[in-house]
């Protein structure tokens, strides 16, 4: 495979091409008549999924950063499109790719009006996401970070449900108040450190090794880093715009809002905020601080979760509870725990994208996703209980699936460091699998109740090409973790080395030298 | 090209030759309409005329431009400088794009009286004198040209009573800040016996500034704040703005914006480095009020020209921020963001022109429900408008307000910075609702803009600035390497705090 893909210069253009395809469809969607535009926007993702898959393979998890590429923009700032790949931005890419078409074929029935506009903002959103996981100059991943916000913006807010425009503008407010405060960070940190060395850059790889010069700001920086990202994840308590995203977004929105877009809060943390200031992130102050917000996330989420009568709510909650341990993982300073809370980072993409695609497909069915509305359809409809089941169990964090590997490891890894915290977090996974089987018990099982429910159609083929790949990954992460683990764990154990508050300073970090182009 | 003599005839007349072409053009303009100036197409004619006359001065700027044209030794009354240069080409651009969105515009509201183009003409010649002005009496005659043809264009459509109000209450407050502006010469005179900038700028730089210098600037700095609609000097702007037909209001929003910004610019860089820990925290104080009232007061609006009336106000306190650092840098980002902040706001209120009838004073964000639907391209633009007035990444907004941003954390301050972001923020949600409005909601059963489109020539000047929001969005390299030169030109007499 990799001599195949060697002989096509794989590693010069797969980046780029990753960011152009989408944009291509964009613009080829703009061209082609409003009935075929969904049979495009698939093409497209789908080509572009099946580049992407070449990483898996070509993907050399010992060579640090690499697919490296510098594009001059603005040589005058120092800013340069600058782009990169490592053990960490590689699932979080492929996942997105992997969303891709999937979402455009889950959209199929649900987006019935203006379809070429809907397809061509996801795949905006797509090249948007893919860039904020690739760049390596701040200033470029400032720009892929805002410039995501517009077309889930428009996403939401045309085709959401009742209450979206209120949904669709708080979401872009929360975002939009913490990435401009990190874009005063990013441009002081850049002046400090263009003070200190001589070096006006906004390079990723440079300001992480100056960004002592920091100095006395630091804290400061830290907190505008961290609030952005914070915002994103979400962190409680700055969860609040979170379920009403979820609520008012059409499936695939959802879907590519729970699974990707969340991770680059917790991607920040773990490429830019952390490693970056490790003294402030790791001082018991703040890490005490995000340890503790993280035990409330994940059992307020859980607990609220529980007592939604809306099943989609019930996930958007349990969202801020699966990604409180991701946040839990990430301060856990040991190797098992970082790379937990990346596996949990790509479970949770794919265990609650398939949830949202299921609550999508009942919807369209009963246009209600009331739990309450429902009873007993395992009977009326066995495959999808089947596969529902399958995906409610994942995100429980059943042993075999896996959505247990990631917690596994974070409760694992952060014991040394936080017993107490992790102790209580342990209680979230009992309460995971409460609020869930629970919600299974009242949709599928019990007695069927409402006579409409007798009467609803059982997943139709293209339902089924949505969800079996999902079911696939889940079934192979949980059974054979090893390939993923082993192709992350340089880039965790960077993460871990990284985040030590260095005694040496900040530019004492050993491996920062190894990954300049 | 040889530098100047400004003592010659000759020198003085290729100085001026922009202002000069434009000056005999727009009498020229007035001669023609003596004879034309009863139908629709005569309107034309010298809308056509006046556009023709700004294309020739802009020719004869490019000249001097291109030339670098440089003063022999001291730059006496006009400055000869890129940064007069890029802000003369700046109010062109605004002027043109205003005669060719009016040029349809007049006939519709039925303001068949083509005088309208001649007064533009003059007030540009106004504003070209007041940006490029290197003495307090050419800044003060420039103001007062300028200031007298806008009074006039406010009142244009003298049917309508807001149009009236609009004129009056600009004549009364402009007049009041022409006032304090005129005694803060008189007491710099009084203080330092110079009217030049540099004179008066190498006099304070010797030693002590004099009390009475001091006063001076400050009144000086009251009737510019009042100029560029600074709080709490922007009472007169939201009602004028509202008022006046709305592409004067475009023009007002930008090229008296553009030279009045200029000028302070000039006068604080030239004539008052050394005092500028007197100028920097009232700057400072006059920014963060700007932001924040312009801000917050544009969210409880309702109707499109009055939240873009107030996002102006918001706007001039962005620029104050960057005049703030009181550095080539800064001086910099100042150009830049006049650029982004004009390109887009004239667009915006060229879209807005065909959004409404009767001075557009009642379109509502109700009102244009549904736009997308019906109008995309007209949609399209004006959310390219919004976001780039906001800030997004991907317009030239963006570009504008990041070097802003640098321009001050340069200076290791941290306080404006972060106004600024939380701000925009603020901006956010006013114009936010405006795309919402268009692409979110279903059609207004009766909406305000059934009937109306754009004209070709108003809609090609929209597509060209709105080419240029993105373009430059996305490619500024060039653009802001030539603001940062223009920049560079400017004189600094005393240099203590700029080049450190």
């Amino acid at each position: 495979m990799n001599d195949f893909l060697n002989s096509v210069g794989y590693g010069q253009w797969i980046l780029h091409a990753l960011v152009v395809i989408p944009l291509a469809g964009v613009l080829l969607l703009l061209a082609v008549p409003e009935r075929a535009a969904k049979h495009v926007a698939l093409a497209v993702t789908l080509v572009e999924a099946i580049v992407s898959a070449g990483l898996w393979w070509h993907f050399d998890p010992a060579a640090g950063m690499q697919y490296l590429s510098a594009a001059e923009w603005l040589p005058r700032w120092g800013i340069t499109y600058r782009t990169g790949l490592d053990g960490i931005s590689l699932f979080m890419v492929l996942l997105s790719t992997l969303l891709g078409p999937l979402s455009v074929l889950g959209s199929y029935n649900y987006i019935s009006q203006r379809e070429r506009g809907y397809y061509a903002l996801l795949l905006a959103l797509l090249a948007g996401l893919i860039g904020c996981f690739i760049a390596l100059d701040l200033f470029v991943f400032y720009i892929f970070f805002e410039l995501m916000l517009i077309p889930m913006y428009f996403i939401i807010g045309i085709w959401g449900g009742k209450n979206r425009l209120y949904a669709a503008i708080k979401f872009f407010i929360y975002t939009f108040f913490g990435s401009l405060l990190m874009l005063v960070a990013i441009l002081v940190l850049v002046w400090k450190v263009f003070a200190a060395t001589g070096t006006l850059s906004f390079s990723y790889e440079h300001l992480l090794a100056n960004a002592g010069a920091a100095g006395s700001l630091a804290p400061w920086l830290f907190a505008a880093f961290a609030l952005a990202f914070a915002i994103k994840v979400p962190v409680f308590p700055f969860h609040t715009w979170l379920p009403d995203a979820h609520v008012e977004a059409p499936t695939a929105g959802s879907v590519i809002l729970a699974s990707v877009m969340l991770k680059i809060g917790t991607y920040g943390f773990l490429r830019f905020a952390v490693p970056f200031f490790p003294d402030v992130a790791m001082s018991p102050f703040v890490s005490g601080l995000i340890v503790v917000l993280a035990v409330i996330g994940i059992i307020y989420g859980a607990l609220v979760a529980m007592v939604q009568p809306d099943f989609k709510k019930l996930v958007a909650y349990s969202s801020v509870s699966h990604l409180g341990f991701v946040m839990l993982g990430l301060w856990g300073g040991t190797l098992q725990s970082t790379q937990g809370a990346l596996m949990i980072m790509i479970s949770h993409g794919i265990s609650t994208g398939a949830l949202f695609f299921l609550i999508g497909m009942l919807y369209e069915r009963r246009h209600t996703r009331e739990i309450a509305d429902f009873g007993g359809i395992a009977r009326v409809v066995p495959v999808f209980s089947l596969i529902l089941t399958v995906v409610a169990l994942s995100s429980i964090g059943l042993p075999g699936l896996n959505g247990f590997v990631g917690e596994f490891l974070v409760l694992l890894g952060s014991f040394g460091a936080h017993p107490w915290a992790t102790g209580i977090a342990t209680t979230g996974v009992i309460f995971a699998a409460a609020y869930l089987l629970w919600a299974l018990q009242r949709i599928i099982f019990n007695r069927l109740g409402n006579e409409e429910n007798a009467r609803i159609a059982d997943l139709s083929p293209r339902e089924l090409a949505v969800l079996l790949p999902l079911v696939a990954v889940i079934l192979w992460m949980g059974l054979a973790p090893g390939p993923v683990l082993r192709r992350m764990e340089p880039a965790a154990a960077r993460y871990v080395e990284l985040s030590r508050p260095a005694a040496g300073g900040f530019a004492a970090s050993p491996t920062a030298g190894e990954v300049r182009p | 090209m040889s530098p100047i003599d400004l003592a010659s005839p000759t020198g003085i007349a290729q100085a001026l030759l922009p202002e000069i072409v434009l000056s005999a053009w727009s009498l020229l303009v007035l001669l023609v309409i003596a004879w034309r100036h009863r139908t629709a197409e005569d309107s034309r004619l010298a809308g056509w005329l006046s556009f023709a006359g700004i294309l020739m001065a802009g020719a004869a700027l490019a000249l001097l431009w291109s030339e670098g044209a440089r003063p022999a030794g001291l730059a006496m009354m006009i400055a000869l400088d890129d940064y007069r240069y890029a802000a003369g080409a700046l109010i062109l651009l605004s002027a043109a794009g205003t005669v060719l969105v009016s040029l349809r515009y007049m006939e519709r509201e039925n303001l068949i009286a083509p005088e309208y183009y001649a007064l533009i003409l003059m007030a540009t010649v106004g504003m070209l004198f007041l940006a490029g002005s290197e003495d307090f009496m050419v800044l003060f005659l420039g103001l007062e040209v300028m200031s007298i043809a806008v009074y006039v264009l406010a009142g244009y459509d003298r049917r309508n009573i807001f149009s009236s109000e609009a004129a009056l209450k600009y004549f009364l407050i402009g007049a009041f800040a022409s006032g304090f502006l005129l005694y803060g010469i008189a007491l710099v005179y009084g203080a330092t016996g110079h009217t030049n900038f540099q004179l008066i700028g190498a006099q304070l730089g010797d030693g002590q500034v004099p009390m009475l210098a001091t006063l001076g600037l400050g009144l000086l700095l009251i009737g510019m704040g009042f100029k560029v609609a600074a709080v709490p000097f922007h009472m007169w702007a939201p009602d004028v703005y509202d008022g006046a037909p709305t592409p004067v209001t475009g023009f007002m929003a930008t090229g008296v914006k553009i030279a009045a910004f200029i000028a302070l610019v000039r006068m604080l860089f030239e004539a008052f480095p050394a005092t500028e820990q007197y100028w920097q925290p009232v700057i400072g104080v006059l920014a963060v009020a700007t932001m924040i009232v312009g801000n917050l007061v544009a969210l409880a609006q309702r109707t499109l020209k009055r939240m873009l009336a107030y996002s102006s106000v918001a706007h001039a306190g962005y620029l104050l921020a960057a005049v703030w650092p009181g550095t080539r840098f800064g001086a910099g980002a100042v150009m830049l963001y006049l650029l982004a902040y004009s390109l887009t706001t004239l667009a915006a209120f060229a879209l807005l022109a065909s959004l409404g009838r009767d001075g557009e004073r009642d379109v509502r964000f109700d009102d244009i429900a549904g736009l997308a639907a019906e109008r995309p391209w007209t949609a399209f633009g004006l959310a390219v408008c919004m976001l780039s007035l906001l800030g997004f990444p991907g317009t030239i907004g963006f570009i504008g307000k990041w070097y802003i941003l640098q321009s001050i954390i340069v200076e290791s301050h941290y306080i404006l910075p972060v106004v600024i972001v939380v701000t925009s923020v603020i901006s956010a949600g006013y114009y936010l609702p405006v795309i919402m409005s268009m692409y979110m909601r279903s059609r207004a059963p009766a909406p305000s803009y059934a009937g109306l489109s754009l004209s070709p020539a108003g809609a090609a000047v929209v597509a060209v600035l709105l080419v240029a929001v993105i373009v430059l969005g996305v490619l500024p390299a060039e653009t802001i390497d030539a603001t940062l030169r223009s920049a560079g030109t400017l004189v600094r007499t005393m240099t203590p705090l700029a080049e450190r």
